[in-house]
């Protein structure tokens, strides 16, 4: 590693929340990894103390009831999800987006909340989460407080969390489970590469969710639209919704080209 | 920080800075080289252990995160000089050309043969998608996996096929 730094594991919230208070600014919580890592190597974070969360046994919890839905607590891995029987029966587009992240090897370590909390706009968990309406919950010293998604992201890598402050879980409402989902990601290759643009779909009853990701300084939601609406009406909603823009990986108008045909493909398929 | 792990059944106690990755931990302070270091970001898998049970990238898990850690790398593969079955097979396949990749490829496939005894085609692509070979073009290691696992068969040729 380029820059030296101490390593804790506290075991229980308080003893977390301590820690992160005497680091200040140069603490950085540690869940899976996969990000925190590069950026260290890279040079773009020069943390003095890392902080481990996954010995703090409350954020391991994965849990799923028919009424209140599914937890996911912060130390939870992106496999774990994947391979849940549960997730996989109730949460379809949980999975999907799941596997589409990076790795196996990766995806091993990387967590969900981690996923959300690096709050990239080609976040793959956060298109699913979107469209299931889950709830970010924030704990710090003080308290807890509970954020939808939706409000969860505020820009490029900026969410509404303030220093001292941890996502203790996700709540994966019930309301949707069961309900038919997919997710299509352009890159250039399998395994190893960031999003160049994605899309969600989700259906239940009536309705039909879509959420974009790499496509606008957050990942986004569009607007519900109709079962009965076709590949052209949904096409027209996403592209409303999102703001793409020109880099290195894609210009803006191959990105507006390919939610089209995602959505049309997503249609047959969900 | 004083860090314990097992590696390939023996307990190794080594002293290490606490910002050091199991990557280099491995390389430096075990001694155990066969492990490489291909981008350091979790791209490339040449890095690849099993840890506990589970297939990560060395490189992106900090030495004292595996602290009391059950590891095996490539260097548990072969027994008394004896090649492993899977690294027999990468011989016989000429699944290796310039042998960086093959570490992590052996412990990606190690992982996915003991989740899944008698994996697929498109079981093997996948549980290899985070493995970059520049050399073999992946065709010949998906064949090493398909007859390690009982899946190639001599048709009246002589040529390999598919189960």
């Amino acid at each position: 590693m380029l820059c030296e730094f101490d390593y804790l594991a506290p075991l229980n919230l308080p003893e977390l929340f301590d820690a992160l208070a005497a680091g200040g600014p140069d603490a950085r919580i540690l869940a899976g990894g996969t990000d925190l890592l590069v950026n260290v190597r890279a040079g773009l974070v020069t943390p003095k103390t890392v902080i481990d969360i996954k010995k703090i046994p409350g954020l391991q919890g994965l849990e799923y009831n028919e009424k209140t839905g599914l937890e996911i607590g912060a130390a939870v891995t992106v496999n774990q999800i994947a391979e849940d029987p549960r997730v996989q029966k109730n949460y379809s587009l949980l999975v999907a987006c799941a596997e589409s992240l990076a790795s196996y090897q990766l995806r091993n370590r990387a967590t969900v909340v981690g996923n959300i909390v690096n709050a990239s706009p080609c976040a793959d968990m956060a298109p699913a989460l979107l469209c299931y309406e889950a709830q970010v919950v924030i704990t710090s010293k003080q308290g807890s407080r509970t954020v939808p998604i939706r409000e969860f992201f505020t820009g490029v890598k900026k969410t509404v969390l303030v220093p001292g402050e941890l996502v203790e879980k996700i709540l994966v409402p019930a309301t949707y489970a069961g309900a038919s989902g997919s997710y299509e990601k352009l890159k250039r290759i399998k395994g190893h590469d960031l999003g160049i643009v994605g899309v969600a779909m989700l259906k239940k009853d009536g309705l039909v969710r879509m959420a974009v990701s790499s496509a606008a300084p957050t990942p986004i939601i569009v607007k519900d639209c109709k079962a009965s609406d076709s590949a052209e009406v949904l096409a027209k909603a996403a592209l409303e919704a999102i703001k793409p823009i020109d880099d290195v990986r894609s210009s803006k108008e191959y990105r507006e080209f390919m939610v089209q045909v995602y959505v049309k493909r997503l249609l047959e398929r969900v | 920080m004083k860090i314990t792990v097992t590696v390939n059944d023996q307990v190794y106690i080594r002293d290490a800075a606490p910002s050091k990755n199991l990557l280099h931990f491995l390389r430096e302070d075990v001694g155990l080289t066969g492990t490489k270091e291909g981008c350091g970001a979790g791209e490339c898998g040449a890095c690849t252990v099993i840890m506990d049970g589970k297939s990560v990238n060395a490189c992106l898990v900090l030495a004292p995160e595996a602290d009391g850690a059950v590891i095996r790398t490539v260097e548990g593969e072969a027994v008394m000089g004896e090649l492993s079955d899977v690294q027999q097979k990468f011989m016989e396949h000429h699944a290796v050309q310039c042998g960086f990749c093959t570490p992590g490829m052996l412990m990606s496939i190690r992982d996915l043969l003991q989740r899944t005894p008698k994996p697929s085609e498109h079981q093997i692509k996948e549980a290899i998608e985070g493995n970059f070979c520049r050399c073999t073009g992946y065709q010949q290691i998906i064949e090493a996996v398909l007859d390690v696992t009982g899946q190639l068969t001599k048709d009246n040729k002589g040529e390999l096929r598919h189960v």
